[in-house]
């Protein structure tokens, strides 16, 4: 069928025509301003989905990596703490060996070490007292300040400190007390003792001192050891977490933020487009028969 | 076989007030050409035949006598006007439903830094600060603070959701007396038709305003239309009559349920239909999952602080009260109160406080659960939108037949006054022609012998 054409139906068709393109240019334009691609979910399903996924995996990660940062903190101290705790034992093993040699000879040197060998044990108490962030490293989880008492009992607890490095990744990064320096008739505190009072009453009883020491060290060094996979685990797991990191962000980016240089081609292409319309508009019909009868 | 004298001169006469006719009706087209809803109209010259039957003295009939206006018709397409009403029904009802659910977008406003969504993530992190460092009062009031943020955002949406749906309840109640009004007009209009129909006058104007009621009442209230022959229109909405004839039953509004006359109807199309849609579908689904997403946080929340010891060593106790998004409020005094622990006596266990801090990432965290509002109001309004811009299209390229059919063309009413202005100028000329002829009967005929 052959269509008439009106004014009213040309002047409509422009007008449609110009609203699609002031439409299209309008989207542009608050996409640019805005710096995003998805200004509301409609715009891509699947991208909002998408994007809230990787803003909680970030979120996520980031929390992750104050974890694993705080992890080492406390690693670190560990570590260093249980060196000064092996070469405290190693210089009374020497005083033990000099003690046994010397037997009964010499009482003044034996009492000059039996001093020496108390003033370890109090080292080694304060050692056992360090603390990361106001904790006791070797209380496990009391709230108290210290994990020994003034003579080397313990009074802390044996629960463990877990860091979360990773989804579903949780690390102990605590050594309690008994596990490092023993307990009861083996810790080393007792030992200690137990050599400062043979060297003042009763050299001859330090014959089994030595074997004692040599397990409480080897006691420190697994512990040690053992804390110190712990430690390249979470370092590991801090270079994952930043790779991580970074390729979460670009794919959020992706999705979400517009690329500006093609954005401001489509920006000014469409703008060209609806200058070029309303141009036509004015065009339309300037003329009609009225102006050719006489 | 001679007509009657003076008969050619009433014929001609005929002609001038046919032509001068028709050149009325042209003007009334180029004078409303741009008249929103006037349809063009034509004047239908018809012959005057002899008079059949009558008894004449003569062998052969007479020819005819002349020409008469037997109409003025109107030129709409009844069928492609009444598609117009049902494309503009169903258009309205889209951009009232494209409306609602993105003003609910805007509510939202995901994927962003200070929707829920990521007010969650921080929430999560922030029992993460607490189980690297327990005896913090500091971290565990942030915790606290990020509880209350949730609860005051949850109560905020809410509050929107709630004012949302009173305004849209108000345009739907102002629809309503919008067609009540039209309704009433229309029955006046009808009345004045029906009268101008059975006297045989012409009513081309009156069925105009008729048309524009009717789509009035077709865009707003959804309604159908049914036009007698008289050209009076009745109208229904949800197969209740609403005007018929000249007597019209009053739409009414209760809450959410519209009525005719007290009968429950329920429109789809219209801006009534889709604010009905809105107030009894749409709002409700997402006031409802809104709901959940409070009552799966405040019962995620007291449920592990419950399995938990808090700082003194206590058994943690409730987070939040209230289970709705109106509702939902922080109930604990201070950070002390935070279950990190996993066992009891008070101490610095944080247990608890780390399996929380990944409470995020499980299938039934209030998280998901509003992933999947954001989801569902995502594709519901993508789908709307993809709709309403079809209907659209359709819309408009039927209004683009209807002007076609029914605008005026300049250029054909003007050659049309050309071609009524000749025939009026033969016209003048046939009568000059004839009164010379009778003039020289009159005059000049037997005057031999008169000085």
């Amino acid at each position: 069928m052959s269509l008439r054409v009106t004014e009213g139906s040309s002047v409509r068709a422009s007008l449609v025509g110009l609203q699609a393109n002031a439409g299209r240019l309008a989207d542009l334009q608050a996409q640019l301003s805005s710096g995003r691609q998805i200004t509301k979910p409609s715009d891509s399903p699947t991208g909002t989905a998408n994007a809230l996924r990787l803003r909680g995996e970030l979120s996520r990660i980031t929390q992750y990596q104050n974890n694993a940062t705080d992890a080492i903190g406390w690693l670190s101290t560990t570590d260093t703490v249980m060196s000064s705790i092996v070469t405290q034992l190693q210089t009374a093993r020497t005083l033990t060996v000099q003690g046994l040699n010397q037997g009964t000879a010499d009482a003044t040197s034996n009492n000059a070490i039996a001093s020496q060998i108390d003033q370890i044990t109090k080292s080694l108490i304060a050692l056992g007292n360090s603390s990361y962030v106001g904790r006791p490293i070797f209380g496990g989880t009391t709230s108290g300040q210290q994990a020994f008492d003034a003579v080397g009992n313990y009074i802390g607890d044996n629960g463990n400190v877990d860091r979360t490095i990773g989804p579903n990744t949780n690390v102990t990064i605590n050594a309690t007390g008994p596990s490092v320096f023993g307990s009861g008739a083996t810790s080393v505190f007792t030992i200690l003792s137990n050599i400062s009072n043979a060297l003042r009453t009763n050299p001859a009883a330090l014959n089994g001192s030595l074997a004692q020491i040599d397990t409480a060290m080897q006691q420190v060094s697994a512990s040690q050891a053992s804390l110190g996979a712990i430690y390249n685990r979470v370092t590991v797991a801090q270079n994952n977490l930043l790779t991580d990191q970074v390729d979460r962000k670009s794919q959020l980016s992706q999705i979400q933020d517009i690329d500006i240089a093609d954005m401001a081609i489509r920006v000014s292409s469409a703008d060209a487009t609806y200058q070029a319309a309303l141009a036509t508009t004015a065009k339309i019909r300037q003329t009609s028969l009225l102006d050719f009868v006489r | 076989m001679m007509g009657s004298t003076f008969g050619s001169i009433t014929d001609a006469t005929q002609a001038l007030n046919a032509t001068r006719y028709a050149l009325d009706v042209v003007q009334q087209n180029i004078s409303n050409a741009d008249t929103p809803g006037y349809v063009r109209q034509r004047a239908d010259l018809a012959e005057v035949g002899p008079v059949a039957g009558a008894p004449t003295l003569y062998a052969t009939g007479r020819t005819g006598s002349g020409v008469t206006v037997s109409g003025v018709t109107r030129m709409n397409d009844p069928v492609l006007d009444a598609r117009q009403r049902t494309e503009h029904g169903r258009n309205e009802a889209l951009l009232s439903q494209t409306g609602t659910l993105g003003q609910l977008e805007n509510l939202f406003n995901e994927p962003s830094d200070s929707g829920l969504s990521e007010q969650l993530n921080t929430f999560w992190s922030s029992w993460g600060a607490v189980a690297n460092n327990p005896g913090s009062i500091a971290a565990r009031n942030v915790v606290l603070q990020q509880a209350t943020g949730l609860a005051t955002s949850l109560n905020q949406y809410n509050g929107v959701l709630t004012s949302l749906t009173q305004t849209t309840s108000a345009q739907l109640g102002q629809a309503v007396t919008d067609i009540n009004t039209a309704a009433a007009s229309l029955a006046t209009v009808n009345k004045s038709i029906a009268i101008a129909t059975a006297a045989g006058t012409p009513s081309n104007a009156l069925l105009d305003q008729r048309d524009q009621l009717l789509m009035k009442l077709t865009s707003v209230g959804g309604a159908t239309t049914v036009i007698q022959p008289n050209g009076t229109a009745d109208v229904l909405i949800g197969g209740q009559n609403v005007v018929t004839g000249t007597t019209t039953t009053l739409v009414g509004l209760t809450g959410n349920v519209m009525d005719v006359g007290g009968v429950a109807v329920a429109p789809v199309d219209g801006t009534a239909g889709g604010l009905l849609n809105s107030l009894t579908s749409v709002l409700p689904s997402y006031q409802a999952q809104l709901d959940a997403v409070a009552n799966t946080l405040a019962t995620t929340m007291n449920n592990a602080q419950a399995a938990g010891f808090d700082l003194n060593g206590n058994p943690g106790a409730p987070m939040f009260t209230g289970t709705t998004a109106a509702t939902i409020t922080m109930s604990l005094a201070g950070g002390a109160g935070l279950a990190a622990s996993g066992t009891p006596g008070g101490n610095l266990d944080a247990s608890n406080a780390l399996a929380i801090a990944s409470f995020g990432t499980q299938n039934n965290s209030p998280d998901a659960s509003y992933h999947a509002l954001i989801g569902n109001l995502a594709s519901q309004s993508g789908q709307v939108q993809q709709a309403a811009q079809t209907q659209a299209s359709v819309t408009d390229s039927v209004d683009a037949l209807v002007q076609s059919s029914d605008g005026v063309s300049l250029d054909e009413e003007t050659s049309n006054m050309l071609t009524y202005q000749r025939a009026y100028q033969a016209a003048a000329r046939v009568l000059t022609t004839v009164d010379s002829t009778l003039d020289q009967l009159i005059n000049h005929t037997g005057r031999v012998g008169i000085a």
